[in-house]
């Protein structure tokens, strides 16, 4: 089968000189989440942002068989729904609903299927009743599932999500992991979180300095790189 | 935070903030142009106009004190050309300047307080303003928004750990314009963020609306009431 994302020898550098990627390599199957792990500045945030287009290195980046390009990123992107990091970038208009509804709206669909969209996002998401709320005023759980509602009501094929526990509390990190094993789209996940990678993902692969070092089980990769609390001797 | 709080108070419901976008914003120019129109010849012209506004803030049950503190902030530069005014020898033009500008301030923020944003954006845009000044205005107003806030989370870091405001020129010009040049290059980074955030949720341009404004009968009767009201204003204060 046609795998949904597949990268091949991907390289990026910044424009200030930085190699961020050097060679990535990379397939996600159909119904399969794979946590993406490693270090801060290792690449992942950039190499997510490959996934629709955002950034363009040398190399190529196939989404559902087809290869992004300039003239077909526009319409990837429907399929490839990436939730940022900071919620505050995503969420921008004045209410909920309003800014759910933007994505369907910018898909070309008519006010009315996109508020319908938007509605049965936040019904998934377990955001109902909170339509005409400003989204600045939530709580940082709640922004971060009006985020995904808001790539989910473009109903994608693939979802990318950048460290999705970032300011959750561990409730709000639960009640996520619960949302996205839910939801039948694969998706690739960069996480810090190794028990949150471990809930939600069937394997795992580690960036080192914008290269794959090594791909195996969450819980394997955890111990080969010393990546959770296991090695640490409590307070006596 | 703060800065959101006009944003917050376009959101609420009143009978002013029910009127069609496209409505206010014709009734909000006319009322520059009366008052513009209006004679320079002392800053008593300007308060007709400034108890309409006040009327209009009553009804659209918007904080009183906040709004008129705001508008305050164009006096730093109104004062710099009244005091051209008055070291020319006509000290009542330059009260008069003054007067006006900041009726004109209060006027709009009326607008944008009583009015979401991408209403308001639309509303230009359907009334014919170019869809390349529609772009800009809504660009400059998120960033306006996204500096506002970096520059409180510095000003927020500076005093927990005993410092002042940084952006404030009492804290030392070097200090300051560093701060500055920190709170651009921030700024810059946030905005890209957002820009590429909506970019991957298919924007190619410009700001759909989710709800299509109707114009009914009842803002074709604001709007009407608008114009006759700015004609009295004006003449009222012409033929004294
Ligand atoms: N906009 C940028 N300009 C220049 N360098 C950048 C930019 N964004 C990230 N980098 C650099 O690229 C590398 C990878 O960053 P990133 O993809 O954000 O890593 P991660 O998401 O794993 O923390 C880092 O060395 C980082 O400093
Ligand atoms: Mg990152």
């Amino acid at each position: 089968m046609t795998p949904v994302i597949e990268v091949r020898d991907l390289y990026y550098s910044y424009e200030d000189g930085a190699q961020a990627l050097s060679g990535i390599n990379l397939t996600v199957g159909t119904g399969e989440t794979v946590a993406l792990l490693g270090a801060n500045g290792s690449g992942k945030t950039t190499l997510l942002l490959h996934l629709n287009g955002l950034l363009t290195g040398r190399g190529t980046v196939l989404i559902g068989g087809v290869p992004l390009t300039p003239s077909s990123a526009q319409r990837l992107r429907a399929k490839v729904g990436v939730v940022f990091q900071d919620s505050d970038d995503q969420l921008f208009l004045p209410t909920v609903l309003e800014d759910v509804a933007f994505g369907p709206l910018n898909q070309g669909h008519p006010p009315a299927e996109a508020l319908r969209r938007a509605r049965a996002a936040l019904l998934s998401t377990g955001l109902a009743g909170i339509d005409d709320r400003a989204p600045y005023h939530l709580s940082a759980g709640e922004k971060r599932r009006v985020a995904l509602a808001g790539v989910l009501a473009m109903e994608p094929d693939i979802l990318i999500l950048d460290e999705p526990t970032t300011y959750l509390d561990p409730p709000a990190q639960r009640n996520l992991a619960r949302l996205l094993l839910a939801l039948p789209q694969p998706k690739l996940i960069a996480t810090h979180d190794v028990r949150f990678a471990a809930a939600v993902a069937h394997r795992a692969v580690f960036l080192a300095a914008g290269k794959i070092a090594a791909q195996g089980t969450v819980e394997d990769l955890a111990k080969q790189y010393d990546w959770d609390w296991a090695s640490f001797s409590p307070r006596p | 935070m703060r800065h959101h709080r006009i944003a917050g108070w376009s959101l609420l419901d009143s009978p002013l903030h029910r009127r069609d976008a496209r409505a206010k914003l014709l009734a909000t120019l006319l009322f520059l142009l009366a008052l513009a129109l209006a004679p320079q010849s002392s800053a008593l012209a300007a308060v007709p106009f400034a108890l309409v506004l006040l009327a209009a803030l009553f009804f659209a049950r918007l904080p009183l004190l906040p709004l008129l503190l705001r508008s305050a902030s164009v006096l730093p530069f109104s004062i710099v050309f009244a005091l051209i005014e008055w070291a020319s020898g006509h000290g009542p033009h330059g009260g008069a300047l003054l007067a006006k500008s900041y009726v004109s301030a209060l006027a709009v923020l009326l607008l944008a307080a009583s009015t979401p944003m991408p209403s308001l954006l639309h509303a230009m845009e359907s009334l014919g303003v170019p869809r390349a000044f529609v772009l800009i205005a809504q660009s400059l107003f998120r960033y306006l928004f996204v500096i506002a806030e970096v520059a409180q989370r510095m000003r927020l870091a500076s005093l927990c750990r005993g410092g002042t405001s940084p952006l404030r020129p009492s804290a030392g010009f070097r200090a300051s314009a560093g701060s500055l040049a920190v709170l651009f290059a921030r700024s810059q980074q946030r905005a890209h963020g957002i820009h590429m955030a909506m970019l991957s949720r298919g924007f190619h341009g410009s700001l759909p609306l989710a709800v299509r404004p109707r114009f009914r009968p009842s803002d074709a009767g604001f709007l009407a009431a608008a114009c006759a009201l700015g004609a009295a204003l004006y003449l009222s204060v012409t033929l004294r």
